[in-house]
């Protein structure tokens, strides 16, 4: 009975480290894409201390909003009734307009505390890094 | 002169109401779409863990004591967690500023089995649970509060349990990221008995990179991370407690108490590999030299009457010699956290975390939540991810 118990605790276990690999590995590239991103600010001890905070926290609404919008498309467009497809339409829009709402509050805020010249490089760093991405997937499918 | 200063006044109120509404409409837009943020920085944690000791003999052939109980050896399993209850966040817009509070539940129980070949085998007990407060100012403080009760018993036999309290008091100061210091205070049972310590803490080096850290009385921490998934450390720390020893045996000879005292510490020396499998599971794996292996037994309660005696009186004293020892952990990790990167404060909050291990067994989970990102070339090779990329999330 206790052997079954541990098998049952182990099963349990292993199951579960599965599950999490997928979520580990975005992480990964997350945490390249924030480590590219700090390399090419090249942020002073102060800026570093008030920058990272303001933007981890504007990624993770932005995040959020994807993701929102993302997991709504669960049905193909044909099977989509006219409601449906209006309230997908809707949140659509929304989101976007969310997403350029966040951008704009948060760039305001980020400007304060690095200065113009460093978020045009931040942005700059950002679409690098988004071409980088697509060329390693465009490479792979070549 | 006057007239000017006016517009200027006019100009900059224009200006101010103009970012807040701004902000006002980001945020009202933002939960208008009734997205939740996770709430927390720290994720709920688990950590089991096994710590082992050989048996040596006694080699004290004039103690009847030490030739009756012949050898001494450790084997040792706990089960603790944390959790966060409270996480208040506040952003100061003046100063550009992000504060936050944490307050945790911890919980550990441990069972402790000290081998005596001589007698039976007892199994000690001891369970708690605790709190502790963390305030992140923002700017290079941190404040650390912790209070940890816990009670020891002797589940072999039917005994009495014994409550204690463990409690710790730090302010951690980030110098700059490659240097901070703490200090405070910390009443701690694992240098045997009960101890109060200043607590004075240096480290050299960033937390997601080679660091050295000197965490008295806790431990002195070389971390070595070879990459993202793998960290090193050579160490050297106290591991003990205090536990309450049922006297079945008789071992206490000369009385009927019906439980002793039972206090243990070593200072272990050695290295440790902390292997973090994904986001959600880490294990640990340590072993080295086990010197200064002290063990006591004295009665409290036969002490206090005899007057003029010290409380802590033993009836049987050792120190063995040095022995090998190994300790294994599983650290699992649950629930969706607050991104934190390069955030030098709240990594700071999280290796204060660690350091003061739950339960006061001076284990560790390591430090599973803090990011080790992967070494990057001046120009990223993203080709051996390719296959992690989800392009959305860009």
């Amino acid at each position: 009975m206790k052997n079954l118990f541990k098998i049952i605790i182990l099963s349990c276990l292993f199951l579960y480290s599965g599950y999490s690999l997928a979520q580990g590995e975005k992480d990964k590239v997350e945490a390249i894409r924030v480590n590219f991103i700090s390399e090419q600010l090249k942020l002073t001890t102060n800026e570093s201390e008030k920058f990272w905070p303001v933007y981890n926290e504007y990624m993770d609404k932005v995040k959020a909003v994807r993701k929102n919008l993302r997991q709504s498309y669960k049905k193909a467009p044909e099977e989509l009734s006219d409601k449906e497809a209006e309230e997908l339409y809707q949140l659509d829009l929304k989101s976007k307009q969310t997403e350029a709402e966040l951008y704009k509050q948060y760039s305001e805020k980020i400007k304060v505390i690095i200065g113009a010249k460093k978020i045009v490089k931040l942005r700059e760093a950002e679409e690098e890094f988004k071409r980088k991405v697509m060329k390693a997937i465009k490479d792979k499918d070549d | 002169m006057s007239r000017k200063y006016n517009i200027f006044k006019v100009l900059v109120f224009i200006g101010i109401i103009f970012l807040f509404s701004t902000q006002i409409k980001g945020q009202a837009t933002f939960d208008s779409l009734k997205l939740k943020l996770p709430k927390h920085y720290f994720k709920t944690v688990i950590i089991v863990d096994g710590y082992n000791k050989p048996n040596q003999t006694f080699t004290d052939t004039n103690d009847f004591l030490a030739k009756r109980l012949k050898s001494y050896g450790l084997k040792q399993s706990s089960l603790s967690f944390y959790t966060p209850l409270v996480t208040y966040t506040d952003v100061d817009t003046v100063k550009h500023i992000t504060k936050n509070t944490h307050i945790l539940l911890t919980g550990n129980y441990m069972r402790l089995r000290p081998v005596f070949d001589g007698i039976k085998q007892h199994n000690l007990v001891k369970m708690g649970i605790g709190l502790r407060f963390i305030f992140n100012s923002g700017k290079k403080g941190v404040w650390f509060v912790e209070t940890s009760p816990f009670i020891t018993k002797d589940v072999t036999y039917a005994s009495k349990g014994y409550f204690r309290m463990a409690s710790t008091v730090i302010y951690s100061y980030n110098v700059s990221e490659r240097f901070n210091w703490r200090i405070g205070a910390t009443k701690s049972f694992m240098w045997g008995n009960k101890n109060y310590w200043p607590f004075i803490g240096l480290r050299f080096g960033r937390l997601d990179k080679v660091n050295l850290s000197i965490q008295f009385p806790r431990s002195i921490n070389f971390n070595v991370p070879v990459g993202p998934k793998l960290t090193m450390s050579f160490y050297t720390k106290p591991q003990g407690g205090m536990y309450n020893f049922s006297n079945h045996d008789s071992i206490y000879y000369i009385s009927n108490a019906s439980t002793f005292s039972y206090t243990r510490y070593e200072l272990n020396s050695g290295f440790r590999a902390d292997v973090r499998v994904n986001n959600n599971f880490n294990f640990y794996i340590a072993a080295g030299i086990s010197s200064k292996n002290n063990i006591t037994f004295y009665s409290e309660k036969i002490n206090s009457k005899r007057p003029n005696l010290p409380y802590k009186t033993y009836f049987f004293k050792e120190t063995l010699g040095p022995t090998i020892f190994l300790n294994i952990g599983l650290v699992f990790k649950f629930g969706k956290t607050r991104t934190f990167y390069k955030d030098r404060n709240m990594y700071d909050v999280m290796d204060l975390n660690n350091t003061i291990d739950v339960g006061d067994n001076n284990g560790g989970a390591g430090n599973p939540q803090i990011p080790i990102t992967p070494k990057t070339k001046k120009d990223v090779n993203l080709n051996s991810i390719q296959d992690l990329i989800d392009y959305n999330d860009f």
